[in-house]
């Protein structure tokens, strides 16, 4: 991004700072980015478009948590292994939720009709 | 080996800062360590929450009118003054790191003071809503049940249902197992409210190190840190608000 080459020019880092100091601009514009995107989010929901609303909801969320761990978070500017333990565990939860949705639907039509035939159980 | 030099070895080696710990070399290595370590600690509090949304898809997937007619329940301002509330949090905590960075004693002591005072703000919003949903019988599993419907159901749910009473839609309500949307609602959440709360001791004790002047330009893993976990508790906001508040 344009940012990167300006922080480059002035660095106000102390002498000897360790790690990277943020630019005042960049996180200024990193959270009124971030505010746009949540006003989005909650316009998005006058508009009915079926299951394509929580799709949507999701990618914006998506792109505000990476936004975060990018600027407000270092990870830009940061060593690569910590940027790879985030991925990760993001790309565990992927697979966690992917595979437990696989099936999770296929139950309960019989369900519904255990219940319709058994109407006291459960209560 | 030692016994072939003249000199006693304490006198090469060069004066250790007081912050270095004795197992690290360097500053900078002790920093990438304690950062390495918390970005570890990120991964399972990622996978900790994981549970919980993982419960949620399960049962959206199969509920979705539940969790429609729930969501009428959720006052989506509050939902988005809170979110706006702890975005503008983690602002502060960023601009935190940065003060401590650049040796900013009293900057850094503002931001962690603002940093705390949106977490506190947060909770009060919070509590507001949790009071109310207990008051209106709201709540999780079987407890569920609305006092007085005609008053307390939300208009906009009685709109959904045309021609019925609010009694009977409360019945409905009760009869579709709604408490469960409250169940997971009040875990997320709840969940979510227990680490702003860490996060606001975490702060005060930050506070009390930075008056102290603690923290330099080398040595600051603890602000870096403690703010990687307050944009972690953000990110996980960023989710939970679309996904219990903006049901429609």
């Amino acid at each position: 991004m344009a940012d990167g080459h300006a922080e480059h020019g002035h660095n106000e880092a102390l002498e000897g700072t360790i790690g990277h100091v943020s630019n005042p601009a960049t996180l200024v514009k990193v959270l009124i980015t971030l505010l746009a995107l949540t006003g989005l989010t909650v316009a998005a929901t006058y508009v009915n478009l079926g299951r394509l609303n929580v799709i949507g909801a999701l990618a914006i969320a998506s792109v505000k948590a990476s936004i975060v761990a990018l600027w407000f978070m270092h990870l830009r500017y940061d060593k690569r292994y910590n940027f790879f333990v985030l991925v990760s565990a993001f790309a565990l939860v992927a697979f966690f939720i992917g595979v437990v949705l696989l099936d999770t639907t296929l139950y309960q039509d019989g369900i519904t009709e255990y219940r319709a035939q058994h109407p006291a159980a459960g209560k | 080996m030692s016994s072939t030099t003249s000199h006693d070895s304490t006198h090469a080696l060069p004066a250790r800062p007081k912050e270095l710990a004795m197992h690290f070399d360097t500053l900078h290595q002790q920093y990438q360590s304690a950062k390495l370590g918390m970005w570890l600690f990120l991964a399972q509090e990622i996978l900790f929450f994981a549970g919980l949304f993982c419960a949620y898809a399960v049962y959206r997937g199969n509920h979705p009118e539940m969790f429609h007619d729930a969501h009428f329940f959720l006052d989506t301002k509050l939902g988005a003054i809170n979110t706006v509330v702890l975005l503008c949090s983690s602002l502060t905590a960023a601009w935190s790191v940065r003060c401590a960075q650049l040796e900013q004693r009293k900057g850094l002591i503002a931001t962690i003071v603002l940093t705390i005072l949106a977490a506190c703000t947060f909770m009060v919003i919070k509590y507001f809503e949790y009071s109310h949903k207990v008051h209106i019988g709201a709540v999780w599993g079987e407890s569920f049940g609305i006092v007085d419907a005609a008053h307390n159901l939300p208009q906009s749910l009685l709109d959904a249902y045309p021609g019925k009473s609010a009694e009977e839609v409360a019945a409905l309500l009760k009869q579709n197992n709604t408490g469960t949307f409250f169940s997971i609602y009040f875990c997320m959440t709840g969940l979510h409210g227990i680490h702003v709360l860490i996060g606001i001791g975490v702060y005060l004790w930050l506070l009390s190190r930075a008056v102290k002047g603690h923290f330099n330009r080398k040595y600051y893993a603890a602000v870096d840190n403690v703010a990687l976990y307050w944009h972690i508790v953000d990110i996980i906001w960023i989710f939970l608000f679309p996904l219990l508040y903006l049901i429609g």
